[in-house]
């Protein structure tokens, strides 16, 4: 871990110190020792660029959310209309985040660092992707996995990483896959890893040609046990 | 006091921001460094938007960009304390400078005492009571935060929720003022 780095926070916070004193103390150095109101021009160009930096800025920190995936909007209607309505930042903020979390819970979607996922789970034994699901590069049922986990012996206290195919976009698919079949089956800590086909090496990197004739498509798996 | 707002208000979301940068930026000793970050640089939006920055171990001058693009708006603040906080000492002066963030600014503003010295007298400790609630959140937070198993996933939303919520309201006084 790089920030372990004592010497780099203390830039950080001297950096992000100097950088907002600097702003603050602007005006008091630009009219130090005159005393007349802000000229009009300076007052509506400060009242334009705020908005404009803080779209940007909201804009840019979405990239960091499940963006993919229609939550991080459905909270942020939420946190907006919510300001809207009531005015109060902080039960905005608080109701907002609160349905973002409880949204990602339920869909059991993961957000894993890469370096995580690389040290752990490079192999990962199953594979969602849109065309079935897959056992070690074979296409299986959803109700075979759970046997063919047994079969192998991975145990059922640890954590089972399951590789969700970045363009599997199907949310409910994946929450009846984990819920009905993985937690039934008493593989309760399954962790989704969406998207990280391209961060995986070996085995993880199926080819196409793994999957030839039997091709198992995804909606059975909207078939409970 | 009319800090009372803010009271619950920055406890709050020094909080969670203290909880962010414990379990989202890894930081070693996150308690003591979300202490310094709340005290040297007193302004919510960098607290959470330096998470990210911090994890990715990004190098000073981004963080410089950051800041600067985050906190710009603070820029505007000063023009109209101009006249108010003319011949304190340099030390006083200093600390109102330092710490005139968003809600304080907002009950600085707000403050209608004719008399100079007695507004001024209000001001630092505004200033000053304001400033504790914000390093006291920030601090309880990243203890909490660094010793508890507090379900973190998705509690980055709480950086974007405050950006929307920022946005919202500077839209609110644009449609208001007729400005646009």
């Amino acid at each position: 871990m790089p920030s372990d780095n004592t010497l780099y926070l203390v830039s950080v916070v001297a950096t992000a110190w100097a950088v907002t004193f600097a702003l603050r103390a602007l005006p008091f150095l630009i009219f130090a020792g005159r005393n007349r109101p802000l000229p009009r021009a300076v007052e509506r160009f400060g009242a334009l660029v705020s908005p404009v930096i803080i779209a940007g800025l909201i804009v840019y920190s979405y990239t960091g959310l499940e963006w993919r995936t229609a939550w991080p909007y459905v909270a942020g209607a939420l946190t907006v209309g919510l300001q809207l309505w009531k005015g109060n930042p902080l039960s905005s903020i608080l109701a907002g985040t609160a349905v973002y979390m409880m949204l990602l819970a339920a869909t059991g979607c993961a957000a894993v660092p890469v370096e995580h996922l690389e040290s752990k789970a490079s192999r990962p034994l199953v594979r969602v992707t849109t065309r079935g699901i897959r056992f070690q590069g074979q296409p299986v049922a959803p109700d075979e996995v759970v046997k063919l986990l047994e079969k192998n012996g991975v145990p059922k206290d640890q954590t089972l990483h399951v590789l969700v195919d970045e363009d599997f976009d199907d949310a409910r698919a994946l929450w009846v896959f984990q819920h009905n079949y993985l937690n039934r089956g008493g593989y309760t800590k399954a962790l989704m890893m969406v998207g990280a086909r391209r961060t995986l090496s070996g085995d993880a990197r199926l080819k196409e040609s793994e999957t030839d004739g039997k091709v198992i498509p995804y909606p059975q798996l909207y078939t409970t046990p | 006091m009319n800090s009372l707002p803010v009271l619950m208000g920055y406890l709050t979301m020094g909080f969670a921001a203290g909880v962010l940068l414990a379990v989202k930026a890894l930081v070693p000793y996150a308690p003591l460094w979300s202490a310094i970050l709340a005290f040297s640089a007193i302004s919510g939006t960098l607290s959470f938007a330096i998470v990210p920055a911090i994890a990715a171990s990004d190098p000073f001058y981004s963080i410089a960009v950051l800041t600067f693009a985050v906190n710009f708006r603070y820029a505007f603040y000063g023009f109209s304390m101009l006249g108010r906080w003319r011949g304190l000492p340099l030390l006083q002066k200093w600390f109102l400078v330092h710490s005139l963030a968003d809600e304080i600014y907002a009950l600085d503003v707000a403050c209608k005492i004719p008399d100079p010295r007695k507004n001024r007298y209000y001001c630092l400790w505004n200033h000053a009571l304001c400033a504790a609630y914000w390093v006291v959140g920030s601090t309880a937070g990243a203890l909490a935060g660094a010793a508890l198993p507090i379900p973190s996933r998705g509690i980055e939303f709480a950086m974007v929720a405050l950006f929307l919520v920022i946005f919202t309201d500077q839209m609110k006084g644009l449609v208001k003022n007729h400005a646009v």
